[in-house]
């Protein structure tokens, strides 16, 4: 499992982050697991989509960091008896985040992220 | 297997490893689970996938994120995990009550000079019970496991030389010792009160 130096993100963070950022740019401005899964695996070309655990728990990292929102679906939305999927979103500071350049891994000073707990 | 059924092995690894937490997190988890479970298959039978494909896909994405659900779960906050150690510190109580009556009881059956009502196993039984959770409780709210010893081996010192006396009494005058210990410990592990 990948280590945080503080005030960066994981590389998985930043996959959602950029995979996120994509959305919106494609009109999505709110996404779901499952949806940011495949994504990500679009994105990477990988073969296997993101392990359950692996991200949830990135998400709930980039939720505590302010960097993402989220909300459950409203039971009206969710069609066809399917469950109500909890829908994350870009924050201001996410948003920052996902649009400066995080190829050397920092991220910039306004949006550093606070410490892990 | 079908993907429904490896799905619902998914759920019930999910449940595993968020029971005793918070409810509302451990709600949360799950319905976001299984949410994306049931996307999951839906997508992938849309795009004409295998079942058994399907199911090993699942099966992948559990095993792979198995870690992480751990580490998760280890970042709960202690509150929210409280069902769990007070589980542990009930059996622990227990164990010690039972260790505890378990000498007198052993003592009838080898010699004639201990010889103990029913009564008394009851009282030395509610007292261990009651002292036994304050010591659970001074040490969890001081926060040191070492005063707890502390206090137990001087009850249990006491409660040695009761029995050197031959008198069920000065055992549970050694048991007093403990809880008066354990008071004292929650004394200023709370400090104001």
């Amino acid at each position: 499992m990948a280590r945080r130096k503080p005030g960066t993100l994981l590389p998985l963070e930043n996959e959602i982050l950029d995979a996120a950022l994509a959305l919106r740019r494609k009109g999505s401005a709110t996404f779901h697991g499952f949806g940011l899964a495949h994504a990500i695996r679009e994105r990477s070309g990988s073969r296997s989509l993101t392990a359950h655990g692996t991200l949830y728990k990135a998400l709930a990292r980039l939720e505590e960091f302010g960097l993402l929102s989220s909300r459950w679906e409203e039971a009206a939305d969710a069609t066809e008896g399917r469950p109500r999927r909890r829908l994350y979103e870009l924050t201001a500071d996410g948003l920052l985040v996902a649009r400066s350049d995080r190829t050397d891994e920092r991220i910039a000073p306004r949006a550093r992220v606070p410490r892990p707990a | 297997m079908t993907p429904e059924r490896m799905a619902a092995l998914v759920l019930r690894w999910v449940r595993f490893y968020t029971r005793g937490l918070d409810g509302a997190v451990a709600e949360r988890r799950r319905d976001e689970i299984a949410v994306d479970l049931h996307d999951h298959i839906g997508y992938a039978r849309g795009d004409g996938e295998a079942d058994a494909r399907i199911a090993r896909e699942i099966a992948a994405r559990m095993l792979r994120g198995v870690a992480a659900d751990v580490a998760w779960r280890r970042r709960q906050p202690k509150e929210e995990r409280s069902m769990r150690p007070f589980r542990r510190s009930a059996v622990r109580v227990a164990v010690g009550v039972a260790l505890i009556l378990s000498l007198p009881l052993v003592a009838m059956r080898l010699t004639s000079a201990v010889a103990w009502s029913v009564g008394d196993f009851v009282l030395a039984g509610v007292l261990s019970t009651i002292i036994g959770a304050a010591l659970e409780l001074a040490v969890k709210k001081a926060g040191s496991v070492a005063l707890g010893v502390g206090v137990g081996a001087l009850g249990i010192a006491a409660g040695v030389i009761g029995r050197c006396g031959d008198a069920p009494g000065l055992i549970v005058f050694g048991l007093l010792l403990v809880g008066s210990g354990g008071a004292l410990a929650l004394r200023r592990a709370l400090p104001g009160r």
